[in-house]
């Protein structure tokens, strides 16, 4: 070995050790395995970001519904909203659920697929240009009452 | 009359120039989630671009020396090479994220999804720099770029409890779902929005190109020192409208379409064509200036032609580097990355960045040998010191910051 | 803009190198991206080129990485093994130095490539080669390093052109930032701290105590050398 490699190996050794548990413990894993506190963040967090998206959809239809924007702007709007609740939905199913949890994910899994689905069919109906559907809506702002409440 | 006139248009563009797609996201983003309490970020770092700029043009105009002159002449070749790819990685970066905005931003007209319209766009840019004019690039687009002033009539017209929005400009008011780790994120990513380095490379490398002299400096001072703080209101409104808008909803801004969505609310289909009109020759005008400072940058460190003056096959080397990075920013798109959360690095970037070509600057500005007695008076200096610290500050804490809050989602 | 006419002498480092060369016509010819030095009969290191171009700029940056950098240009630039060479501007074109060095003929034609016996000959060195040598002396800290060359008269005007003394002390060339002069003032914090971070640098005149042995990388110097501080 050079002499002025001794240096590098050395610190690399010391450092190894130091950043591999934390790799590991982060959860860094091929499946996510977070205790019940992480998995709670991260399902809070899959909600807010649903709710976002519901609430976008929400704003979007409504200004369509009365002129405010023209149908391009609409339908990006959706359909960038349709694609990100759905990533909401699946990161957070992808999740390995603790066991303490087994109950509230199914509970939370299964807002989140209604939201889904709910911004699927306004995305369906602002492709169509179909905007004065009360509702629908309403729906959408009930469902996004119902994911704020879930989400802590 | 002809230099009044020149001297408006000078200021105009300056505002139209100041917002890019990093400002328009970030202020947004900003407003939506934590309301009006960052906005003393904004105000802080439309001070620091000034000071920043009011230098390097002041240099420029005496000494016809632009920024990668000056860090060479001052670092030296090795420190100055890393401080020119780290420079010109932001930029880069930033070139990305811009050509991404101009693609959004028509997306949001042809609803044609805009990875099939970044090529259109690049092809563009590049004629563009490769064929037009330095000043009709600036004063078009700049120009152009005003109609962002449609989100303050928005502002204005959606009718926010004016006092709500003033008591929250206060740090405390910061909602409580938010952590300060995210606060801060966040105000150092507005302050990176509000300082972006290129700003100033295009600046005083665009002084260099229109061959300013000492006379120039009013001119000079009129539009840093207007034109950006006006700039500096089209960006706090853009946060006040989502504040308006989206805080009390709990919308996250992820995408460019809702950060015009406060405009359709607020001015209805007219009002918000505008606004997209004003995203479009924003990020298009940032595009070139920020594929610009990438050539501009390059060729000062190594001191071949450089510049639009200069015919083309002159200056061939800093026109396949334009080539270059254009072909390079379309790849990166192409591949499928989301330009939002380009953008949202590239603003963190650049305050990283910022020290790296602040420091030389506030030195030479010092410097009688460039500047004679134009050199830095009481006031630029104090101003100069603090901001050096304040940009240390920032982006010292930047990449903690960024781990702690994974980029601002916790 | 301060011409280096309007001044007593210069530091090589800090106002030639890297400056923009513009010829008579206004265009861009590069940077300087070294300096050329001949060892006079007398012992006077003397300026004679300023080189241009990546094989002069390369080596400046540092040994190990500068020597990789030089290898892989000579190794794309294969083609045209004469391209290995930098390009010369004479001393005796440059007519005046400010914040660019400006030439008295226009910049076409004007670059030659330097001659293979001319880069082979012993006497001559380069400024590159000088900055960066570490200096042996019982009076500076062990980390002592050669930080700039000092010179009399400016560059363009008539009189005698030599190095006249080293800036010597802890640190790399160009760490100084130009704070060395009384002429500075900078921001007061800054020019402090800077000053305080070089404060053992110091400023010997070339004479019999100074030794440059650029064959063994090294500068001694005597004891009898004198050592003055930088500024006042």
């Amino acid at each position: 070995m050079k002499r002025s490699q001794r240096p590098t190996v050395v610190a690399v050794l010391l450092v190894l050790p130091l950043v591999l548990p934390l790799v590991l413990l982060g959860g860094c894993g091929v499946v996510a395995r977070p205790d019940a506190a992480a998995w709670d963040d991260r399902a809070a967090q899959a909600l807010t970001d649903a709710g976002s998206q519901v609430a976008t959809v929400r704003l979007a239809l409504a200004s369509a519904g009365e002129g405010r924007t023209w149908s391009s702007y609409t339908t990006v709007l959706v359909v960038q909203a349709e694609e990100a609740a759905g990533r909401a939905e699946e990161d957070l199913a992808r999740v390995q659920v603790p066991a303490a949890r087994a109950d509230t994910a199914a509970a939370v899994l299964d807002l989140l697929d209604r939201a889904v689905d709910l911004v699927a069919e306004a995305r369906a109906r602002a492709v169509a240009g179909r905007y004065d559907d009360a509702g629908l809506l309403d729906d959408l702002d009930r469902l996004e009452g119902d994911l704020r409440q879930a989400a802590p | 009359m002809k230099r009044y006139f020149a001297v408006l248009l000078g200021i105009l563009t300056a505002i139209g120039g100041f917002v890019d797609i990093g400002d328009l996201v970030t202020n947004a983003q900003v407003g939506a989630r934590l309301g009006t309490s960052l906005v003393w970020v904004v105000v802080v770092g439309v001070v620091g671009i000034c000071v920043f700029a009011e230098m390097s043009g002041r240099i420029a105009a005496v000494s016809h020396r632009a920024t990668f002159d000056l860090v060479r002449e001052r670092l030296g070749p090795r420190m100055g090479f890393l401080n020119l790819v780290g420079s010109m990685l932001v930029t880069l970066l930033t070139f990305i994220a811009e050509i991404g905005g101009v693609a959004l931003a028509l997306q949001l007209v042809s609803s044609v999804h805009h990875l099939l319209i970044v090529p259109f766009v690049a092809v563009a840019v590049w004629i563009v720099l490769w064929r037009a004019r330095f000043s009709s690039i600036e004063n078009v687009l700049g120009l152009m770029g005003l109609a962002l002033i449609a989100f303050a009539v928005a502002l204005w017209q959606l009718g926010p409890d004016w006092g709500e929005l003033a008591t929250g400009l206060s740090p405390a008011e910061k909602p409580d779902a938010e952590s300060w780790a995210t606060y801060a994120f966040f105000g150092v990513a507005l302050f990176g929005a509000a300082m972006t380095p290129y700003e100033v490379f295009f600046f005083s490398s665009g002084g260099v190109e229109e061959r300013w002299t000492e006379k120039d400096i009013g001119v000079m001072r009129a539009n840093v020192f207007i034109g950006f703080p006006l700039g500096g209101i089209l960006s706090v409104a853009i946060a006040a409208c989502a504040a308006t808008v989206f805080l009390p909803a709990g919308v996250t801004v992820e995408t460019l379409g809702q950060v015009g969505l406060p405009v359709a609310i607020g001015l209805g289909k007219i009002g918000l064509a505008v606004v997209v009109l004003g995203f479009f020759a924003a990020t298009f005008g940032a595009a070139c200036e920020t594929g610009l400072s990438t050539g501009y940058s390059l060729a000062q460190y190594f001191g071949f032609p450089w510049g639009k003056y200069v015919r083309p096959r002159e200056a061939a080397g800093f026109h396949i580097i334009l080539l270059v990075v254009t072909v390079t920013a379309a790849g990166v798109l192409l591949t499928g990355v989301d330009p939002i959360m380009v953008t949202e690095i590239s603003v963190v970037f650049s305050a990283i960045a910022l020290p790296l070509t602040y420091f030389p600057i506030l030195v030479v500005a010092n410097d009688p040998d460039y500047l004679g007695e134009h050199v830095n008076g009481r006031v630029a200096n104090t101003l100069g010191v603090v901001y050096l610290v304040v940009i240390a500050v920032a982006a010292l804490a930047a990449i903690p910051l960024m781990i702690v809050t994974s980029m601002g989602q916790g | 803009m301060v011409s280096l006419a309007d001044r007593d002498g210069y530091d090589v480092g800090l106002h030639l190198l890297d400056r923009q060369i513009i010829g008579a016509d206004d265009r861009l010819v590069g940077k300087v991206d070294d300096v050329e030095l001949v060892l006079d009969d007398d012992g006077a290191l003397v300026p004679t080129a300023l080189l241009v171009g990546l094989p002069a700029l390369l080596p400046r940056f540092g040994r190990r990485l500068g020597g990789g950098l030089a290898r892989a240009h000579r190794l794309v630039r294969e083609a045209a093994a004469d391209q290995e060479l930098p390009l010369v501007v004479d001393f005796d074109l440059v007519e005046d130095v400010s914040s660019e060095v400006r030439l008295s003929e226009p910049a076409p034609g004007l670059l030659h490539r330097m001659a293979h016996e001319r880069a082979a000959d012993p006497r001559r060195c380069r400024v590159g080669d000088l900055l960066g040598l570490p200096v042996r002396c019982a009076a500076l800290p062990r980390r002592s390093k050669v930080l700039d060359l000092r010179m009399t008269g400016a560059p363009g005007r008539p009189g005698e052109h030599r190095v006249v003394a080293l800036l010597v002390g802890p640190g790399r060339p160009g760490a100084l930032f130009g704070y060395d002069r009384s002429s500075e003032p900078g921001p007061a914090v800054v020019a402090a701290l800077i000053g305080w971070l070089h404060r053992h640098a110091r400023v010997v005149d070339l004479g019999p105590a100074v030794d440059i042995d650029t064959d063994a990388g090294v500068v001694r110097i005597g004891a009898e050398a004198s050592l003055a501080p930088l500024r006042g």
